[in-house]
């Protein structure tokens, strides 16, 4: 079964603390929703293979504790990593207000810095929002993610979230491949093909 | 067979019998099939190429293999690219138009191009087919086999109809022998040619060549057409001593002698070692002449280049000049190659200690033999070092020790400069920080430049680790090779070793956790760092205590008097603090019995009322609150009024990528299952544990809301609610995932004792992390060392060659140098990069390298930065650098021009300095203006009033004859004829194409 994977592909989901960061993995890989989800320690880990376009990607999704003393502790886990999600919850203004601190973090301990942002606003379900959708497109837009509202008690939005996600990681070139297609480079004065004795291109001398 | 499928009802059958069809037959079928598939049949519209096209336009092939019997040909397609012309109204062309190759023969838009195959530039056709024998062919040498591979070429040429020229190459593949032909409507080319050794004195002229093209054509028309003359003679500049090559290569003796600061150590040579330009040759054109207009005979020429309407140059770059940085790297990156280990190079009692009775004798031998002129500054730190060194060094001769002292202790000092000067050693750790000697740190002065490393993957240039990897370069190029690097690692690893042992930081290294965007051995020496810090602190702390212990002791007369960890240790387990057993708490923290910041005894007893306190009355209220960092806010505690302090917490561990690496695989590979996941959780929770146990301490009498509204305030829910009185009054509760029965967070807090966190285990074993980074160290290979430090050179290089770059401003160098960076970085950040592609890349660096020092050579030959000519200079500067980039420019003003007049200067001097040799000529002076007044001098003899010709002979003279006459008959179509003539020392080759009227013939 695994022989068809084409990739492996590292994602990290972060955010700040009880914005729902595990409900949206649970429900993404399990289908299931528990409002009584213990708060995250340290770190968390799940693994979920997803077709997207046809190819079969194996996702290792690592789940973080969003409470500042992790954050000492978290970072790095971001290390290789070719996706994040960043959540937060659109009935807590102040889990919106802190997404900078997130990317700059982000920003700090990724190991690169091609890798492909996804802005999740969750708790879309509840009735008590505080964080208008423009308000996360505009951030979104500002710093060149991809956005999504989603509900994981509803399963809104999850599903796609990821695969969304996942796509964009294809299709971003060496971003994914274990090898690299090495590109030369090339000087204006080294492309003589001289080939064959009678001398290719030459001049007279 | 054709027939029976053309018309499947007929009762006939007709075979055509194939099967007896000869090599040769199938030799011309194959050949026009090859043509067929490539679609060179029938008339190609296309517009005349334009000026210059075939130096700017894009010349591609296309190859088959051909067999004739199990003789392998390949058949070559050339052509230039041109865009495909839009069929704007343009009516089909006349049907007997001639074929484009016969239009070529006479365009005179693209003679003598500087770079392009041979038969462009004898014939001057823009599309054309080779047929060459395949690669471990013999040649065709004989006329039998030359003339049925030419009678097979025209048999598939009126077979199939195609116009483009078809050549066979025939004798040596060297001597560059073509024969073909071209056939269009009634018409007909023969490409023919003619290859000697030495130029026979008739033809040695335009005169001469001229009886032999007109005798060629044999052109039955009395007064002939006259023959168009293009010429070209290119003159060879080879000695350049009068601008010889600025250059010199450092001395790196001097280097060693002079200043022990070290300072060049930082510094990677850069430049060529010998002139990276070998030739400029002068092209001197005469581009459209009519016979008659000159004179060149065997006694008398017209063809003066100084007179030439048209000059272009073009330079011979040395075929891959030695260049310094270029060897320095690739030396470097050979060693990743090598399988030796330290020990097999330096011998395995290197570190041992033994034959101590030698010891004297070698050392009043080195005494001797030591030059003993470069006094040594007194060094604090690494004289310690020096006597560690002494104990190795007593086992080597000291002839066998690849690094001599000088060299190593100016490396030494170089890499710690902390250790230079008798400083108190408490100065070092600010030191330690702000790595950069200089002042102006390293940031400042370019930041795109300074975050190089994180690209690279190597470590920021002010670095310990990056002038470690120079060093190790260095020593590798200059100081002996490979044993050098061994040596010169052993003391590195001796230094860190000593450094931790007496609590020194290492100097240039960022405090804090390893940085995980650098490369694993600058992580592995911060992580040292962290281990000593921590040490120090601690033993700073025990220094203190024990201080603060002994006038304690005094009074309260306490019976125990040893310190030390074991006793903090029992005391403290005797206070009520063991862990509880069948909890795995600390499974994830170290496991030795270790306790971070330990004190002393009486610290513990003059806490000990306060525990007794505590644990006899379970009045936790009362307890004495310990390792109080600050208020929280304004937060008071849920149950008393007391305010809330953050406690004073251990830092979590730091990793350098490795560590993390086999953690992570630990987590992963617990699985998704829910023990899976909860045991991770209780894995990771050491610190978790530590924080509460820290809490409790600092707030006696706190509960698990206090705890949560500290650490993860968002799981205290507050919510206003009108109480019975009608007040609105704030109550706040534990979020639902707190409450969870037996959840890992309740768990935890049960399970915390008061304690504050100099008194927990440690969540980081520093010793043990140390002697881990140490031992890591001490093994690593040469080989292992130079593939840790490779980014760290590569990033080095690539600042130096910016920096060059800056100094002489080359575009394309600049481009190249961007291409360089982002692919290094691709391959760098690889876990395991490509050593063939980083060869590659080291490849690039060196032919940046040599571009730059080319532009420096022209630039000086040309004397450019000299500031002297103003107008001029801006022309000169941009004729200098297309010298660089382009394969031939033009000389604006032809011999009179500013670029025109230097390049006749450099011709003279090198003529009179060839002369001078031969003869006692030295004294001639050198006039400033070197002209030959009103010129028309000729060139072939020497000048007049018995002086040194301006330039030496023609290295090369290529004359073009050009005319439009009918062939075979007076009555014939009037058809293009050219003979390409080329004269060189050892060469004489007439490249004719004749074309002749075959309608009625």
């Amino acid at each position: 079964m695994d022989d068809d994977v084409l990739t492996t592909l590292k994602i990290l989901i972060i955010g700040e603390s009880g914005v729902g960061k595990s409900s949206l993995l649970l429900r993404f890989t399990d289908d299931t929703f528990d409002p009584e989800l213990a708060a995250t320690i340290g770190v968390d880990f799940k693994v979920k293979t997803i077709a997207v376009d046809g190819n079969r990607a194996k996702l290792a999704i690592w789940d973080t504790a969003g409470q500042e003393r992790f954050r000492t502790l978290t970072p790095s886990y971001y290390r290789g990593a070719q996706g994040v999600i960043l959540v937060y919850d659109v009935t807590k203004r102040d889990s919106f207000s802190k997404l900078e601190n997130w990317l700059n973090e982000l920003e700090t301990y990724c190991t690169r810095n091609d890798l492909v942002k996804m802005l999740v606003g969750n708790k879309i379900d509840k009735d008590n929002r505080e964080v208008d959708r423009n308000e996360g497109l505009k951030f979104a837009r500002k710093h060149s993610m991809l956005f999504i509202e989603a509900s994981a008690k509803t399963r809104d939005g999850v599903q796609c979230a990821f695969e969304e996600l996942v796509e964009k990681i294809l299709q971003t070139p060496g971003l994914w491949e274990s090898s690299l297609q090495g590109q030369g480079v090339q000087l204006s004065d080294q492309q003589q093909s001289g080939q064959g004795a009678c001398g290719g291109y030459c001049s007279l001398l | 067979m054709m027939a029976a499928d053309s018309d499947p009802e007929s009762e006939v059958f007709e075979i055509t019998d194939f099967t007896t069809a000869s090599e040769w037959e199938r030799f011309i079928s194959r050949v026009e099939e090859v043509l067929n598939d490539w679609k060179l049949i029938g008339r190609a519209v296309a517009k005349p190429p334009e000026k210059g096209e075939y130096t700017t336009g894009t010349w591609e092939e296309k190859t088959k293999e051909i067999n004739f019997a199990d003789f392998k040909f390949s058949i070559t397609h050339h052509y230039l690219k041109q865009e495909t012309v839009e069929s704007e109204g343009k009516e089909e062309p006349e049907e007997d138009a001639l074929p484009l190759a016969m239009q070529d023969l006479l365009c005179m838009n693209n003679d003598f191009p500087p770079r392009a195959h041979c038969l462009v530039r004898w014939y001057g056709v823009h599309e054309f087919v080779v047929i060459s024998p395949g690669t471990n062919c013999e040649a065709i040498i004989s006329e039998s086999k030359c003339n049925l591979l030419l009678s097979s070429v025209s048999i598939s040429l009126a077979n199939t109809g195609c116009q483009v020229p078809v050549f066979v190459q025939i004798q040596q593949k060297w001597r560059r022998m073509y024969a073909g032909e071209c056939q269009g409507p009634g018409v007909r080319t023969d490409f023919e040619m003619v290859h000697l050794r030495k130029v026979p004195s008739q033809y040695n002229h335009l005169s001469g060549l001229l009886d032999v093209f007109k005798s060629k054509i044999g052109c039955p028309l009395t007064p002939l057409p006259p023959v168009n003359v293009a010429i070209r003679f290119t003159y060879v500049l080879q000695d350049w001593q009068q601008y010889s090559w600025p250059q010199q290569p450092p001395d790196f003796d001097a280097l060693l002698a002079g200043e022990v600061g070290g300072v060049e150590f930082g510094k990677l040579p850069f430049g060529a070692c010998e002139d990276p330009i070998s030739e400029l040759h002068l092209a001197t054109t005469w581009p459209h002449l009519t016979e008659g207009i000159v004179v060149d005979n065997d006694v008398y020429s017209d063809l003066d280049p100084l007179q030439a309407p048209q000059w272009s140059v073009r330079v011979r770059k040395a075929d891959n000049p030695q260049c310094l940085l270029g060897d320095f790297l690739m030396e470097f990156f050979k060693l990743c190659g090598r399988k030796e280990s330290t020990e097999d190079i330096l011998g395995r009692n290197s570190v041992e200690e033994d034959g101590k009775e030698n010891s004297d004798i070698t050392h009043a031998l080195s005494k001797l033999t030591e030059p003993a002129a470069v006094p040594i500054p007194k060094l604090s730190v690494t004289n310690m070092v020096h006597s560690a060194r002494k104990r190795i060094r007593r086992h080597r001769r000291v002839d066998e020790s690849p690094l001599s002292n000088d060299v190593l202790n100016s490396i030494l000092l170089y890499l710690f400069p902390d250790a230079a000067v008798d400083k108190p050693s408490d100065n070092n750790e600010s030191k330690a920080q702000q790595s950069n000697p200089d002042g102006k740190t390293e940031q400042e002065k370019d930041p795109e430049d300074y975050n190089l490393y994180n690209q690279l993957k190597s470590a920021p240039s002010d670095s310990l680790t990056y002038r470690l990897a120079l060093c190790i370069c260095m020593v590798n190029f200059y100081h002996g090779g490979m044993r050098a690097v061994a040596h010169l690692w052993q003391e590195f690893v001796l230094e860190m070793r000593y450094r931790w042992e007496n609590n020194y930081l290492i100097y240039g290294l960022a405090g804090g956790p390893p940085d995980l965007r650098c490369c694993l051995l600058h992580q592995k020496l911060q992580m040292l760092n962290c281990c000593i810090e921590r040490k120090r602190a601690r033993d700073d702390g025990r220094k203190s205590a024990t201080a603060e212990g002994v006038r304690e002791r005094k009074v309260s007369g306490c019976e125990n008097g040893r310190l030390g960890p074991e006793s903090a240790g029992s005391t403290a387990t005797a206070g009520g603090m063991e862990v509880s057993p069948g909890k795995s708490w600390d499974s994830w923290s170290d496991s030795e019995d270790e306790f971070f910041e330990c004190l002393s005894d009486t610290d513990e007893l003059k806490e000990a009322p306060a525990e007794g306190e505590r644990s006899g009355a379970k009045e936790a209220s009362k307890a004495k609150p310990e390792g109080r960092l600050q208020p929280h806010g304004k937060l008071t505690l849920l149950n008393s009024d007391q305010p809330l302090y953050i406690p004073v917490t251990q830092e979590p561990a730091p990793m350098t990528e490795d560590l993390l690496e086999e953690q992570s695989e630990v987590l992963a590979k617990l699985g998704t299952s829910a023990e899976g996941a909860h045991l991770r959780a209780r894995m990771q929770s050491a610190c978790l544990l530590s924080d509460m146990e820290s809490f409790k301490a600092a707030n006696p009498g706190c509960s698990l809301e206090d705890f949560v509204r500290w650490y993860s305030p968002r799981d205290y829910v507050e919510e206003e609610v009108t109480d019975e009185s009608g007040q609105t009054v704030v109550r706040g509760d534990l979020s639902a995932r707190m409450k969870i029965p037996g959840n890992m967070w309740v768990e935890a807090w049960e399970t915390a004792k008061a304690t504050p966190a100099r008194r927990q285990r440690r969540l980081f074993d520093d010793t043990k992390e140390a002697e881990k980074v140490l031992h890591y160290l001490a093994v690593q290979k040469p080989a292992d060392l130079t593939r840790h430090l490779l980014p760290c050179i590569i990033h080095a290089a690539i600042l130096k060659e910016k920096e060059e770059e800056a100094a002489e401003d080359i575009p394309s160098v600049r481009k190249a140098i961007q291409q360089i960076s982002s692919l290094a970085s691709k391959l760098l950040r690889h876990p395991n990069p490509d050593y063939k592609k980083l060869e590659e890349i080291i490849n690039q660096i060196m032919v940046v390298e040599a571009v730059i020092a080319r532009a420096r050579s022209l630039k000086a030959k040309f004397g450019i930065g000299k500031g002297e000519r103003g107008e001029d200079a801006e022309d000169l500067e941009r004729f200098v650098s297309s010298l660089l980039e382009e394969p031939e420019v033009a000389v604006i003003g032809a011999g009179r021009g500013p670029a025109g007049s230097i390049i006749h200067k450099l011709f003279v001097s090198a003529q009179r300095l060839a002369d001078s040799t031969d003869e006692a000529a030295l004294l001639a002076p050198l006039e400033e203006e070197a002209g030959r007044g009103g010129g028309g001098t000729e060139d072939r003899k020497p000048a007049g009033g018995g002086g040194v010709p301006d330039f030496p002979p023609p290295a090369g003279r290529e004359i073009l004859l050009r005319t439009c006459v009918p062939r075979p008959a007076p009555y014939s179509k009037a058809l293009p004829q050219r003979l390409f003539c080329v004269l060189m020392r050892e060469e004489f080759r007439l490249a004719g194409a004749f074309s002749s009227d075959t309608s009625f013939f």
